[in-house]
């Protein structure tokens, strides 16, 4: 017979407000098996952690079910606590009466039953649980960090001054994201590459670092601490260990006309080419679509300014497979570009750019070095009007969600237009002003009252082009509604913020989830906002949806602190809730067959092939087997299997079926 | 006929084989699967109209194994039970001879999966017209007429698990019905635990099927149950365009996600 002992928990008046405390104890401690049933004040407490401690060892308990909030919150700390009295910690079961009962109904007798229920189920579900030992794992003390952008540098340079070997793998042919392309940052103003380049060039020297650009991640097996990383290289076309960066071959190169990505289409560049001056690695790649000499099998000009002889143009693509312990996604995100908008000329007006172009105009190594000047025929706008939420906050654009960083980024864009121009006449459309932020109240405040920026609350509902001029037809919503009409020499959107390309491919590669916009997902979004759903694979930046640099960088050291956090142990210690397959005499050794039907279903890859061997090798059965490292415990297998030959530790079909039967029968 | 006995006769003699699964005459009139293991037995094979039944289903039975290495005498289900069995990790590729015979009755040899494979792609045995015309009448029908009907047939069940004996997919060493920590299946044949298990056996069988109806001429009280698993195929067909039986190496119907899967729904 079972000795359960049951532990009421009032949190305080979170659940004794509406739960009658008392009346649970004292009519769960009629159910069968349970041996010991009271109520405290705060279980979780010290004081309250040595009640069950010491009802344990004075009631001989063997199953403690602890009713209060939801396992979320303390599971571990009520599992200690009955490790502590030698109490294997998996006899103990959370009944959630809080979340799912009194913070969610009135005070009054059917809400003490639903408790009293919820109890009930737990207390036939522990005496079905069975000791578990936690699952060790040896570690492979290398990083991996996907994407060189603020965030992945952070992270990268956090873990190598930790002691570890980080591998940083950037699609690329330069580090830097999109802060490279910055000219000024806010809240403070500072020049965002010289801030920025000389990580970047620490992340290229640091002896911990191995840094790999124009790659990408194509693959990943294996588990937390033991995953194997697959990277394609793609060839640069230059040996990267010959050359010197000396400029010889891209000064030479006669294709220059190519639209430069780093401008945003607002430069040009030539086929060999460094995304941009402070570019690290200071290494060429060629641009084989555009390249004379891919095309036409002539020319080779850029090999015969070379000195040092570093141009490869057979280079194959390489695979490099690389073991490590950890994943951190660092592979930011990407603002729409103008012809997402048909109402403001679906990208065909040349003089209506999104906010990287015109970060790249205010950037002194920007295409116009600086000067703010119409793309159109180079001259310097008189009128500019910003329009924030281009997209964003827009259901019927299928953006729903803020991109949180255009209210700031966008003053920032007036304040500097109007430190450029004197006399240019900055104009704000915005919905709302969201400037949540240390320093960033007084950064708007300071672009309204001190330079003069004016804000219309209103939409523009469209943009039109007519001789020179941009006609912007909007709405001043603080004068109901009143329209009005603004001739400007420029139009400046604040585009949304979105995933970036690839990341969908990225998530399904490294199998981790992502949400409906696909960024990334957090394993929690208040509690574990740096982890995903896969143990061992860690998120950082706008990667995860739009931030800003200071969140980026917060974010991406708080994985750096999970990696080394991990890194300091000798074996990772895991919740042993994962799915095993059944063992029973021979010959049958299991009833699973070996159909192999769970292992497509699995997203993370855990199921293997075991050979059921004579002595002398001969092989008597082929089995499925959960590898226990890779096992996230979700249960699809486990759904799957006809045989039913698979379970889930911690919640057997037993444990499972007990509830609902103490669910569906009254005692 | 004699096609069969001579190349088994030879099978055995060169110990190319072990075991030739056929038929042979059984009691009155009907025929009955044997096991041919000496050359001087391989007359006892017969091959006619009566021979319906799909004896793919010995092929992954423990004591048949035992005998080593078979052939077989195959029908078009027979031959979609080989592949099947061979996509589901229960045969190795080429563990079977097949010594079929075409829908037209003519013999013909396989000596590799294969073979097999390319064979079938010209077509598989087709449904009986009785089958059809049943399988049409219940398509008209409407959601709670269907209902009706199929409770009624069900309701007839013993539960004698016929179907499940006879049908070659059901492979496992213990079915789910037998599992009883906890009893998901409920172990007498009342209405529901009949509608229960019926269900669970079509859901188990979708994209598996080969519909051979085997299920169906097994049932001691005729209940027409091989159109439910038929009807799973057809909708494995539509909705994956997974026809079980036709390749060694399908990938599993209900587990497998493809990207570009019609419905998304499951990303
Ligand atoms: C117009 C504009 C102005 C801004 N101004 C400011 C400002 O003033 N102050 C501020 O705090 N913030 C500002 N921001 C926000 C800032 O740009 C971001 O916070 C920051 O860039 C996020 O860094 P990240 O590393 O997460 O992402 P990113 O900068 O996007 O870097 C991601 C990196 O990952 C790489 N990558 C992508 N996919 C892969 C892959 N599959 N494999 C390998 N590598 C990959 C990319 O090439 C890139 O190098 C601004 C943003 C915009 C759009």
């Amino acid at each position: 017979m079972a000795r359960i002992g049951v532990f009421v928990c009032h949190c305080g008046e979170n659940i004794s407000a509406t739960v009658d405390c008392k009346s649970v104890a004292e009519s769960t401690a009629e159910i069968p098996g349970v041996v010991h049933s009271v109520e405290y004040k705060y279980m979780c407490s010290a004081p309250g952690q040595l009640l069950i401690q010491e009802a344990i060892a004075e009631h001989k308990l063997d199953g403690v079910v602890v009713s209060a909030c939801s396992p979320r919150m303390h599971e571990p700390t009520f599992r200690n606590a009955c490790s502590r009295a030698n109490l294997n910690p998996y006899m103990v079961e959370m009944a959630n009466i809080r979340e799912h009962c009194s913070w969610v109904h009135e005070k009054g007798e059917a809400t003490t039953q639903k408790a009293a229920d919820i109890v009930r189920t737990m207390v036939e579900k522990v005496k079905k649980n069975k000791p578990l030992e936690p699952i060790r794992v040896p570690i492979t003390k290398t990083a991996l960090v996907i994407g060189g952008g603020v965030a992945g540098i952070q992270a990268a340079l956090d873990i190598a001054n930790g002691g570890h070997q980080v591998v940083m793998v950037e699609r690329e042919p330069s580090i830097g994201g999109h802060m490279s392309q910055l000219s000024e940052t806010f809240p403070t103003l500072d020049c965002s590459q010289c801030i920025l380049t000389p990580r970047m060039v620490e992340v290229y020297q640091h002896p911990n670092i191995r840094l790999i650009t124009y790659a990408e991640v194509i693959g990943l097996d294996g588990f937390v601490g033991n995953f194997v990383a697959k990277i394609k290289k793609k060839a640069r076309s230059v040996d990267e260990d010959v050359c010197t960066g000396c400029g010889a071959c891209w000064n030479k190169c006669p294709q220059k006309k190519i639209p430069n990505e780093f401008e945003r289409g607002l430069g040009k560049r030539t086929a060999i080419y460094i995304p941009f001056p402070q570019a690290v690695p200071n290494k060429p790649v060629i641009d084989k679509n555009n390249c004379t000499y891919y095309k036409t099998g002539k020319c080779k000009i850029c090999e015969k300014v070379c000195l040092p002889g570093a141009i490869r143009f057979d280079q194959p693509d390489e695979i490099i497979e690389i073991p490590v312990g950890s994943v951190t996604i660092c592979t930011g995100f990407d603002v729409k570009k103008t012809d997402f908008f048909p109402e403001y000329g679906y990208g065909k007006y040349k003089d209506v750019l999104d906010g990287i172009q015109f970060e790249r105009l205010a950037s002194a190594s920007g295409p116009t070095l600086g000067e703010i000047r119409r793309p159109s025929d180079g001259q310097i706008p008189k009128k500019i009007v910003f329009i924030k939420c281009a997209g964003s906050r827009d259901p019927a654009k299928g953006i729903e969600y803020c991109s949180k960083i255009c209210c700031m980024y966008t003053a920032k864009h007036a304040m500097l237009y109007k430190h450029k121009v004197h006399d240019g006449t900055p104009i704000v459309f915005y919905m709302d002003i969201r400037a949540g932020g240390k320093n960033y109240e007084e950064f708007v405040r300071r672009a309204q009252v001190e330079d003069e920026v004016q804000y219309i609350r209103g939409r523009v509902s469209k943009v039109i082009e007519k001789n020179g001029k941009l006609l912007v037809y909007g709405a001043d919503t603080l004068l109901g509604g009143k329209p009005v009409l603004i001739e400007a020499d420029m139009v400046v959107l604040a585009t949304a913020g979105v995933s970036n390309e690839g990341a969908e491919e990225l998530a399904q590669t490294l199998h981790v989830s992502y949400d409906q916009h696909k960024f990334f997902a957090e394993a929690h979004p208040k509690l574990k906002p740096v982890e995903t759903n896969t143990a061992g694979i860690y998120l950082a930046g706008a990667c995860q949806t739009t931030k800003d640099i200071p969140d980026s960088v917060s974010a991406a050291s708080g994985t750096a602190a999970k990696v080394l956090g991990m890194f300091a142990q000798k074996e990772i210690t895991r919740e042993p809730i994962i799915a095993v397959v059944n063992r029973i005499s021979p010959p049958a050794f299991s009833t699973c067959v070996g159909c192999f039907m769970c292992q497509p279903v699995c997203p993370y890859n855990a199921i293997e092939k075991e050979e059921i061997k004579t002595r002398d090798g001969k092989v008597l059965k082929e089995l499925a087997r959960v590898n226990p490292g890779l096992c996230q415990g979700c249960g699809t297998c486990v759904a799957l299997c006809r045989s039913k030959s698979i379970d889930l530790q911690g919640f057997t079909d037993q444990q499972v079926y007990s509830e609902v039967f103490a669910m569906l029968n009254d005692i | 006929m004699e096609d069969i006995r001579k190349r088994a006769k030879q099978l055995l003699e060169a110990k190319t084989v072990d075991v030739v699964i056929g038929y042979g005459e059984g009691y009155g009139k009907k025929v009955k699967a044997i096991f041919v293991r000496k050359p001087e037995d391989a007359d006892k094979l017969i091959y006619d109209e009566r021979c319906t039944q799909n004896i793919g289903v010995y092929l992954t039975k423990h004591e048949v194994k035992h005998f080593g290495k078979a052939a077989i005498v195959a029908s078009v289900p027979v031959m979609r039970t080989i592949l099947q069995l061979c996509s589901e990790n229960q045969l190795k590729e080429d563990d079977v001879l097949t010594l079929g015979i075409t829908l037209e009755g003519k013999f013909l040899e396989f000596p590799t999966y294969r073979t097999l494979e390319n064979f079938l792609a010209n077509g598989v045995q087709p449904l009986t017209e009785s089958d059809k015309e049943l399988m049409a009448k219940i398509d008209a029908m409407s959601i709670s007429e269907r209902w009706n009907f199929w409770t009624a047939e069900l309701s007839k069940c013993i539960k004698c698990y016929a179907c499940r004996s006879s049908c070659p997919m059901c492979y496992c060493n213990r079915c789910m019905v037998d599992y009883n920590q906890p009893q998901w299946v409920s172990v007498p044949s009342t209405e529901i635990g009949n509608i229960e298990w019926h269900l669970m056996r079509a859901m188990h069988l979708a994209g598996r099927c080969v519909n051979c109806g085997e299920c169906g001429r097994a049932c001691p009280v005729d209940l027409p149950i091989h159109l439910l698993t038929f009807k799973a195929s057809e909708e494995a067909k539509i909705n994956f365009s997974a026809v079980a039986g036709l390749s060694m190496a399908m990938p599993s119907t209900l587990s497998t996600y493809k990207p570009n899967d019609k419905e998304n729904f499951i990303k």
